[in-house]
């Protein structure tokens, strides 16, 4: 728990590098919508990189009732399991920052874990914007 | 503690059953109903291994999600008793969903492809592994329960009317593995059980999100308050940029 992502907006071009590194690692190599962090465009010089802020108090933790949500003790970082989520959704709702998605298809939340401690994000940004430090 | 399942030694916790010590071990046995989140139903009986404690006088079968385990358990997944039992109970669920996906894969893995059993008209593709019903309970709802004997045996809600107590969060139908529990979303509304639910909206885009009976549920029951359940994924993070736009740096802690 000694490293934590440093995101840097001033310096964020809004590429999109690190969608595609989340979307390559995360998603399998699915669509870019399927990444886990998120760029906004304010105005044509500011990008905010948005991803999940591992709350101490997390929203998503508290409306979970088969601990399918954990911190990693590791990393710090919350992450799903799989195997003890029963589907209902509450944790997409929940997360008041918009960083847990629902997938329908599986059944099964999705959010940023930082990659168990090495991010792709941070890895892939070439502008060092988002830094794991 | 130590056990040897398929002559592999395995080092297990004293709360393990047969099958929590395989998977963490990565020993493959198939199973249906089991889910470590909730209780244990021993319903499906795919998971039938056979054991052997000391002093006894021969093996025994038994369900490997609900049997706990002991020091020096043998366990057998693979032996011919245990693959012809295993065989005649993946029939006997196809005989249910012959068509089903799920099913199919899990019997491919058996070797068996077709069952030999007479089609249950109207299963309907459930094979009555309670996953459901126990996703609706650990949810606290106990909206639907099992009905019926025999070949007539189903799950519904009570009297087979309208749920009272369902809210339309979905668990079940998302937990059934043959995916027999019709849940049908429009723009306006969520229909499961034969009863219709009023959707929420997004205050802010207006796109539809859970069913308004969902929401006073989780605010009633669960920590949060309603505000946390008023705005879209989307909308969210579009009011978050705006609080964060002009930071030169934030720090996600992990
Ligand atoms: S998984 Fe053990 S009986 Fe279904």
């Amino acid at each position: 728990m000694d490293k934590t992502l440093v995101v840097i907006p001033s310096k964020c071009t809004g590429c999109g590098t690190c969608k595609l590194a989340c979307a390559m690692i995360k998603g399998k190599g699915e669509a870019i919508a399927r990444s886990r962090i998120h760029i906004y465009t304010t105005s044509p010089d500011e990008h905010v990189q948005l991803t999940c802020l591992q709350c101490v108090e997390a929203a998503c933790v508290k409306v979970c009732t088969t601990g399918a949500l954990v911190r990693n003790e590791l990393t710090g970082a919350i992450a799903v399991n799989d195997d003890r989520c029963i589907g209902c959704a509450l944790c997409e709702t929940a997360c008041p920052f918009g960083h847990m998605h629902f997938d329908t298809q599986r059944g099964k939340p999705e959010k940023c874990d930082l990659c168990l401690g090495n991010p792709a994000c941070a890895q892939f940004c070439p502008h060092g914007a988002l830094v794991y430090r | 503690m130590f056990i040897r399942i398929d002559g592999k030694q395995v080092e297990v916790k004293k709360w393990d059953t047969v099958l929590s010590a395989a998977r963490r071990a990565g020993i493959q046995i198939p199973s249906l109903c089991y889910h470590p989140a909730l209780e244990t139903a021993g319903a499906c009986r795919v998971c039938i291994v056979e054991v052997f404690e000391k002093g006894w006088s021969e093996r025994k079968q038994v369900t490997a999600c609900e049997y706990k385990v002991q020091p020096d358990l043998e366990v057998y997944t693979r032996s011919e008793s245990v693959l012809k039992t295993r065989r005649t109970t993946i029939d006997l669920l196809m005989a249910r969903a012959p068509q089903n996906a799920a099913l199919q894969a899990l019997s491919k893995n058996v070797e068996y492809p077709q069952t030999i059993y007479p089609p249950v008209a109207d299963a309907g593709d459930c094979v009555l592994c309670l996953l459901c019903t126990r996703a609706c309970e650990q949810m606290g709802c106990n909206a639907i329960s099992v009905s019926g004997r025999g070949d007539t045996r189903k799950i519904e809600p009570p009297y087979g009317a309208n749920p009272d107590a369902c809210i339309g969060c979905g668990a079940c139908a998302r937990i059934c593995p043959t995916g027999c529990i019709a849940l049908t979303e429009t723009p306006a509304t969520i229909t499961i059980w034969g009863k219709v639910f009023e959707r929420l909206h997004c205050v802010t885009c207006g796109a539809p999100m859970m069913s308004i009976a969902y929401r006073d549920y989780a605010v009633a029951n669960r920590e949060l308050p309603e505000d946390y359940y008023t705005q879209c994924q989307e909308c969210k993070r579009k009011e978050v940029t705006a609080r964060f736009a002009g930071l030169s740096m934030k720090v996600h802690h992990g």
